[in-house]
């Protein structure tokens, strides 16, 4: 893989104050976190907003990137604590206000705003947000199970764990599904 | 269900149209532009483990240098060495943990609690086999003293420590207070462990091993209420 691809020196480059790098970097990692962010319930306008917000972060903590290390999960690990951050803040003026309805408008997903699969919102429905998270990164964004464990600051043994009660949920509701759809096409 | 299946609905499901629009990276590279220079990357992890672990041995060290060596002084060598061999190792682990939560993105290999809990259990059993004498004298007196002393060097080495790391940046502050209170409450306990004198088992399990977690605990509480500012800043 070329040095114009390769996230780790792309990340040395921006250290060193390399602009192409920067550009690089940011037009090869925001459609990823853009995804990210739009999948974590947030709308178009939001994950927009988040996806800035996260470059920021980034721009100022760039230093903590400790060349050699993969870059993936460090800007992700930044991503979540982006979007931790703007959950705390939504849930505290919704709190504030006491208009839950405020709440469903600001956070709910929008799956038609995103342009996500409107599938994988049903899908993913019984999962806790930590085991969507987790499936998220690894079948959706393509992460490993280390780099998904370096991302969100667990062991691989805890990402693991994640995955296989996410399994067993997603599978106990895709076999309720088809045992309904069974019964359906058995009516007249 | 096998689990390929799973992966291949999963797979179907994620792959949607997705765009982002271009003034949006636009914006985002003309404010990279804007305040680009070179910034120099943190020494590697082992540099400032090593930093913070010295910091703590630091105020141990010297703090039962002007209050007295007086339990290491009674001690035997078997003592000596388990129980400072066993501080250091906890201590260092406990400076690595810390250091990775001052770095984003960095791997782990053991929980921040199961960290603090497996410290506490090792000093357990360490201390529950070097310490026979099961008399309670001045078990709260004397405890509440003890605990107290050891939170009072567990602070300044908790901050001196945070200020070593000051130019990390901690994506979660709760488990980043928990590790930098876990370490500070170890070297509180050196501290107590060189200078206590009272080597009565109830006493040295409860109360000395106590300044971990409660120290954690503290440090956690402090990420807590940081984090909530934050949130009410925004």
């Amino acid at each position: 893989m070329g040095a114009e691809h390769n996230l780790e020196l792309l990340m040395v480059r921006y250290q060193q104050g390399d602009f192409a790098a920067a550009t690089s970097l940011i037009e090869r990692t925001s459609p990823q976190l853009h995804r990210f962010f739009t999948m974590q319930q947030a709308s178009r306008s939001h994950a927009e907003d988040l996806l800035q917000e996260t470059w920021l972060r980034i721009h100022k903590v760039r230093h903590t990137y400790r060349p050699g290390e993969p870059a993936l999960p460090w800007f992700y690990s930044i991503a979540r604590h982006v979007r931790v951050d703007h959950y705390r803040k939504t849930v505290r003026i919704t709190e504030g206000e006491r208009e839950l309805e405020v709440m469903s408008r600001t956070t709910a997903p929008r799956a038609s705003d995103a342009g996500r699969g409107d599938g994988l919102d049903a899908l993913l429905a019984p999962l806790s947000s930590s085991e969507r998270e987790v499936i998220e990164m690894l079948k959706v964004m393509g992460m490993s199970l280390d780099e998904v464990a370096w991302a969100t600051s667990s062991t691989v043994g805890a990402v693991k764990q994640k995955v296989h009660r996410a399994y067993r949920k997603l599978r106990i509701k895709l076999s309720g599904s088809e045992l309904r759809k069974g019964r359906s096409e058995e009516l007249p | 269900m096998k689990d390929e299946e799973l992966d291949e609905i999963l797979n179907r499901s994620a792959s949607g149209a997705h765009d982002l629009k271009p003034e949006v990276l636009n914006r985002i590279t003309g404010s990279v532009r804007a305040s680009l220079r070179p910034v120099r990357a943190l020494p590697p992890k082992s540099v400032l483990t090593g930093g913070v672990v010295l910091v703590c041995a630091a105020i141990s060290v010297g703090s039962a240098a002007r209050s007295g060596f007086f339990g290491f002084a009674n001690m035997d060598s078997l003592e000596r060495w388990l129980i400072f061999c066993l501080l250091g190792i906890l201590a260092w682990a406990a400076g690595d943990s810390f250091v990775r939560a001052m770095i984003p993105g960095s791997r782990r290999y053991v929980s921040v609690s199961a960290l603090v809990g497996w410290s506490c259990l090792a000093m357990l059993g360490v201390f529950g086999l070097l310490f026979r004498d099961y008399a309670t004298h001045d078990f709260f007196s004397a405890g509440i003293a003890c605990l107290l002393a050891g939170l009072l060097h567990a602070v300044p080495a908790a901050l001196l420590s945070w200020l070593l790391l000051r130019r990390g940046f901690a994506v979660d502050a709760v488990k980043a207070g928990l590790t930098a209170g876990a370490l500070g409450g170890m070297a509180g306990l050196g501290m107590l462990e060189l200078h206590c004198p009272n080597f009565q088992a109830a006493h040295v399990l409860v109360w000395h091993i106590a300044v971990i977690p409660v120290s954690g605990g503290l440090g956690a509480c402090i990420g807590w209420l940081l984090q909530l500012r934050r949130a009410r800043r925004g």
